[in-house]
């Protein structure tokens, strides 16, 4: 027992020395602070003037009416033009040159068809931005709506009252109880979610892959293997890696809530205005609970130690890191698959794949924190899910230990699966 | 009966169809400086890992100060220098001493101690906070020796010890071992090299092919090996000619006249030759029984067949 205490503080404080750590252990608040800031700074952005030209080819007044109403939008300036049905596209080429030059951002174009067919385009430099085209979109669709609504004779005051716009606010119900966050936010906590234990695992698994091809490269390990049972050398390995993985996702996960709390002080403190940092102060971040943050833990541990085993056992059977790259790719493709499925997962967290992925043990570690975020799990899942993975962790992690056990000391060709079954039956 | 602190009792390993090691037994008494020779691929470090526990016999068993403790568990009694050796590369040199001393049980403090003190000793004392990476390459052999040292050990298991090694390093490691057989630490080295063994060892093992050709004390080998090399220096006479062409004693002569260098007939002694030369009247100024080198006895009994012949053989080694 002590020499494994001696294995695991050689394997935390070596890592925990070198600058790879420190870098990463800054560059994950840094990240973490960017993903709160770059808001506050695209408000800022925004926060610009957009000009647009109606390119205005109808027969009636629906394009007046309709510029009046974009008028409204905040920070639009519009400005109509009327032309000829027959000379819009050319009026329209001629126009595109200004986009860019001038302060002109785009122009809307206009037919008696927009009324009729519902056909409206619209070109200009901004169209990648979400929020404008959404808020035009929807000035569009409802001067559309209340046009075609008038031409069939109903009465201006019903148009507007037909038009007030109803609002559906989404709260997510968990265990019977309001949780606060919205549908939104737990999204973005899954993605989250899903984000930083797809890396750990990966991270924190190579290092282990790296930390036996090094002991193997460097011919060391038959010194430690005189002193250390082999499993004592790996279990070590894998605890102290762990243990580092624990301390930098601790570090990342604790600034991180620090600066969402203080998110108001820090827009202040980059000098944004009052606005913007009550802008972002209202920004809605998901509320983590107490349960979602020791099931991601628990899943993370148990994940990382399945994986570090699978990457130790591949590492044991190679001599060189050059080797070790390519032979680690069909372990990194098992930790692929649910980032790969992920949308699928999050679209219908209920559905038969999303059950499927968070049952199997390869996938589960990542598919089952992201279906909890994203939506209840019953807690026999969760249970059956825990179970499945805890065993397969058991039986791969004996079959990794047999592996390594003989690959430290075998060099020379990369053992056929025939070997394999040798060592492991050994 | 000397206390036997390794004891290795008809051990064989095999890999696939091929044996490495065969029904080898051999004893190193304490104090002993005890060689492991053979050619290349005879099976010395397949046998010096399974001492170590490192891998374990097929069959066969290996006693370690004469109980029943594994390698492992006595890891703290013995030092061990495998052949392939290394280093964290980007560690600290004292802190990689103080591992490898703490994963053999020692503690903290004394480990740095007695780290601080080798390196002093070694000349290395300046580079105690240097990464291994930036050592030279004799540098770092001192430092792994250091480490099989470090922890005091009784036993010291040193795999090819001195290949690689420049030859003032060849020295200083040489000096060092001698210093500790002297302070009574029981030394196991194997080797392919006869002229070390030769001054070294006072017993030695030879193995070929994954079997014991011979073992026991150097004197007793060369004793057995030797008893049929004669050298007789005599006044030149016709009795002299007569007695060295008497086949019944002597299967082969080398004759300068008053010289000759001798080999024994099958079974014939070399009390019967000087027997033969006195009744003959032969007047003898020199009659000895020639020691023949370690190198000799090797290439008899190891030699042409025991070469490897199988690449396999040779990658398996």
């Amino acid at each position: 027992m002590h020499k494994l205490m001696v294995v695991i503080r050689r394997e935390f404080i070596e890592r925990v020395r070198t600058k790879w750590f420190l870098i990463g252990t800054i560059l994950g608040p840094v990240f973490m602070g960017l993903v709160i800031v770059l808001p506050i700074v695209m408000a800022e952005r925004g926060g610009g003037e957009r000009n647009v030209v109606v390119l205005d080819a109808t027969s009636d007044d629906f394009g007046t009416r309709l510029t009046a109403a974009m008028q409204q939008i905040p920070k639009l300036s519009v400005e109509r033009r009327a032309v000829a049905l027959a000379s819009l596209e050319d009026q329209a080429v001629a126009l595109a040159q200004e986009i860019g030059t001038t302060p002109l951002d785009g122009m809307l174009l206009i037919t008696d068809n927009t009324v009729e067919d519902g056909k409206a385009e619209y070109r200009g430099s901004n169209v990648s931005s979400l929020t404008d085209m959404r808020t035009m979109q929807a000035t569009l669709r409802s001067s559309v709506f209340a046009e075609r609504l008038q031409r069939e004779g109903v009465e201006l005051s019903v148009v507007s009252r037909a038009q007030i716009p109803v609002d559906l606010a989404t709260v997510q119900i968990r265990d019977g109880k309001v949780t606060g966050g919205s549908a939104e936010s737990s999204f973005f906590l899954a993605y989250f979610i899903w984000f930083l234990l797809y890396l750990a695992i990966l991270l924190y698994g190579v290092q282990v892959l790296g930390a036996v091809v090094e002991e193997k490269s460097t011919r060391i390990v038959e010194v430690l293997v005189s002193s250390l049972k082999p499993f004592q050398l790996l279990a070590g390995k894998v605890a102290g890696v762990g243990a580092v993985g624990l301390l930098q996702l601790g570090i990342w996960l604790g600034t991180g809530k620090l600066l969402l709390d203080r998110r108001a002080d820090v827009a202040r403190w980059l000098g944004q205005g009052p606005e913007a940092a009550a802008a972002v102060g209202q920004m809605s971040f998901p509320e983590v609970p107490l349960g979602t943050i020791l099931l991601f833990l628990t899943y993370f541990l148990l994940g990382y130690f399945l994986y570090a085993a699978m990457f130790a056992a591949v590492a044991a059977m190679v001599n060189t890191e050059a080797e070790a790259r390519q032979a680690q790719t069909p372990v990194v493709m098992l930790l692929v698959i649910p980032t790969v499925l992920m949308i699928g997962i999050l679209n219908n967290p209920d559905g038969s794949m999303a059950l499927t992925l968070s049952l199997v043990p390869f996938t589960s570690p990542i598919a089952m924190p992201v279906r909890w975020a994203a939506s209840p799990v019953p807690l026999t899942e969760v249970a059956g899910s825990l179970g499945i993975l805890f065993g397969t962790v058991v039986v791969i992690t004996w079959i990794a230990g047999r592996i390594y056990r003989v690959g430290i000391l075998a060099y020379g060709k990369k053992p056929g699966l025939k070997e394999l079954v040798r060592w492991v039956k050994g | 009966m000397r206390d036997i602190v390794v004891e290795v009792q008809s051990i064989t390993k095999r890999y696939g169809d091929f044996a490495a090691v065969r029904d080898l037994s051999l004893a190193i008494p304490r104090g002993a400086v005890y060689g492991l020779l053979g050619p290349n691929g005879a099976g010395k470090t397949t046998t010096i890992r399974m001492m170590m526990s490192i891998i374990y016999p097929d069959e066969g068993k290996v006693a370690l100060f004469g109980g029943r403790g594994d390698g492992k568990d006595l890891s703290h009694r013995i030092g061990y220098l495998p052949e392939e050796r290394g280093l964290y590369k980007k560690m600290k040199v004292i802190d990689l001493l103080i591992f490898l001393a703490e994963i053999k049980g020692v503690s903290r403090a004394k480990a740095r101690a007695g780290a601080m003190e080798w390196l002093a000793r070694l000349g290395l004392g300046d580079w105690a906070l240097k990464k291994a990476d930036d050592l030279s390459k004799g540098m770092q052999q001192k430092v792994q020796f250091i480490a099989t040292v470090l922890h005091e050990p009784e036993l010291l298991v040193l795999d090819e010890p001195f290949s690689g090694l420049d030859p003032v390093n060849t020295q200083v490691m040489k000096d060092t071992v001698v210093d500790l057989s002297r302070k009574g630490t029981t030394i196991l080295f194997s080797t392919h090299i006869m002229e070390q063994a030769e001054k070294l060892c006072d017993s030695v093992c030879i193995i070929a092919r994954g079997t014991k050709v011979v073992d026991g004390p150097l004197a007793e080998i060369k004793r057995q090996h030797g008893g049929s090399h004669l050298v007789v220096a005599a006044e030149r006479s016709a009795a002299l000619d007569g007695v060295l062409s008497d086949t019944r004693l002597i299967s082969r002569a080398d004759n300068y006249g008053n010289y000759a260098e001798l080999e024994l007939a099958a079974g014939a002694k070399a009390q019967q030759v000087l027997e033969a030369l006195v009744r003959q009247g032969v007047v003898v100024s020199r009659f000895e029984i020639a020691e023949p080198t370690l190198h000799k006895i090797f290439i008899d009994l190891a030699g042409p067949q025991a070469l490897p012949t199988s690449p396999e053989e040779v990658a398996r080694a």
